[in-house]
């Protein structure tokens, strides 16, 4: 278990507001414990990282595939509001499609 | 299957950098980010049946050759019909478990039937628009103000011209993915019936679906008890949109969307569905694959002094690939078991099952 993240039930772990500065919203990782042992903290920072951008909605989440990628984790979905929301090519990453 | 394998590695270009058959021009290249996965069945390779089963139609609206490269024009012209290499891959399958007879119906596959499956994108075309946007979103960051916990999450707000610039750019790279891929389904095809005497009608071979995993969509999403348009990232995550859908096509449409989770070279892929649970927690999303455990470097390490290709053959795998670094970056420990992930989606519900295929044959770029 990363410290400071929050197991919800036994398929998902929470990255609860100000497990980074600034948070929006909470952060859910889709994750049962036999991959959560896999876990990397760089990839719990990017989730919690991920969920401090203006206008994201609800929650920063992520897959169990999750790990560690440019700025946003692979295995990550965010989602924006198109008034208050920004874009960000870190959040498709290089191989788009 | 060694023939077929080697009838495909020869076939289907591969590799780092691979160029493929096809020499675009600049206008070429313009077509191609017009109309994607069209163009390919326009210019004879494949069926209209295939855009139908192909995630937006094979084609993002909004693409615009104007706000792209000369650079990314460069690295495209060569590249589209290629595999390219690392996790990219063109595999033989069999079906080897069904959880869902009568969805799996449905979808057109049955327990030991024969599948390719084809995981590749928009190749140095798209490498370099997200270069290219990168650099144009360190600028807006500092224009707009924006205050970031990490620089690599450059963004800009949605309606800024350099967030439109980047969406068009990306719905381009977009296109070019799926016209790359609808290339190669019907290279495939083709050289199955010529290695297997097959006529087209008895070849079978008819596209169940292809789905993006990279990629940001404005979608209408529920929030809050309304009904609202999203700016959704996926970034290794795959739409998983629930029967009724819209998007979804007519014969589909009561079972939901199919969702493709290729696994390691070694294990298994996975078909799965989209569910209304995806809907309401996960944006109409879920996983993409296996997810990495060792880093490239150290599957490097860990293969040094064995034969990959071998173990795999031992374990009734065919593997072809252009470079012995890739079958170590790649082969089976250095991946999680795609099963331990895709029973998570599974299990809280935001996909579900309806089969497994095993690798019979392998190429890798």
């Amino acid at each position: 278990m990363i410290e400071g993240t929050k197991r919800i039930d036994s398929n998902r772990v929470e990255v609860p507001l100000g497990f980074v500065d600034g948070m929006r919203v909470p952060g859910i990782i889709y994750i049962d414990s036999v991959l959560e042992r896999y876990l990397e903290g760089a990839s719990v920072r990017q989730v919690a990282n991920v969920a401090t951008l203006p206008g994201i909605v609800r929650a920063s989440l992520a897959m169990p595939d999750v790990h560690t990628g440019y700025g946003f984790s692979i295995g990550g979905v965010a989602a924006f509001d198109l008034q208050e929301g920004i874009i960000s090519p870190g959040g498709v990453g290089y191989d788009i499609n | 299957m060694r023939d077929l394998v080697e009838v495909l590695y020869r076939e289907i270009p591969s590799g780092v950098g691979s160029k493929g058959k096809l020499r675009l021009s600049k206008e070429d290249e313009k077509r191609i980010i017009r109309k994607g996965a069209l163009w390919a069945v326009e210019n004879g390779m494949g069926e209209k049946e295939d855009l139908d089963h192909t995630e937006s139609g094979g084609v993002l609206e909004g693409a615009d050759p104007a706000v792209i490269s000369d650079k990314a024009y460069e690295r495209g012209a060569a590249q589209q019909g290629t595999l390219g290499s690392g996790n990219h891959f063109l595999e033989i399958q069999y079906v080897e478990e069904i959880y869902d007879e009568a969805a799996a119906s449905r979808l057109g596959i049955f327990p030991e039937q024969v599948t390719i499956m084809i995981h590749t994108g928009s190749r140095g075309f798209g490498h370099q628009v997200c270069t290219d946007y990168l650099e144009v979103m360190e600028r807006a960051v500092r224009k707009y103000g924006i205050k970031l916990p990490d620089r690599e999450l450059a963004c800009a707000p949605f309606n800024s011209p350099e967030a439109q610039d980047y969406m068009a750019a990306m719905k381009a790279a977009a296109n070019y993915a799926w016209a790359n891929r609808q290339c190669i389904t019907h290279w495939c095809r083709e050289a199955i019936m010529k290695t297997l005497g097959l006529s087209p009608g008895d070849l079978g071979l008819s596209l169940i679906y292809d789905v993006a995993h990279n990629i940001a969509k404005v979608e209408e999403h529920m929030v809050e008890g309304r009904i609202k348009s999203l700016v959704v990232h996926r970034k290794g995550a795959t739409r998983a949109f629930p029967p009724g859908h819209r998007e979804l096509p007519d014969d589909y449409r009561p079972v939901g969307q199919p969702v493709l989770i290729p696994g390691d070279m070694g294990r298994a892929s996975y078909l799965l569905l989209g569910t209304e649970r995806a809907m309401e927690e996960t944006f109409g999303s879920t996983c993409h694959g296996a997810g990495r455990v060792l880093s490239r470097h150290q599957a490097i390490r860990q293969a040094k002094g064995r034969a990959i290709w071998r173990e795999m053959e031992d374990a009734g795998i065919i593997v072809r690939s252009a470079g012995k670094k890739t079958l170590a970056e790649e082969m089976s420990e250095a991946y999680k078991d795609i099963s331990n992930v895709v029973e998570v989606v599974h299990n809280a519900g935001i996909s579900r099952k309806v089969a497994r295929m095993r690798p019979m044959g392998v190429v890798k770029g």
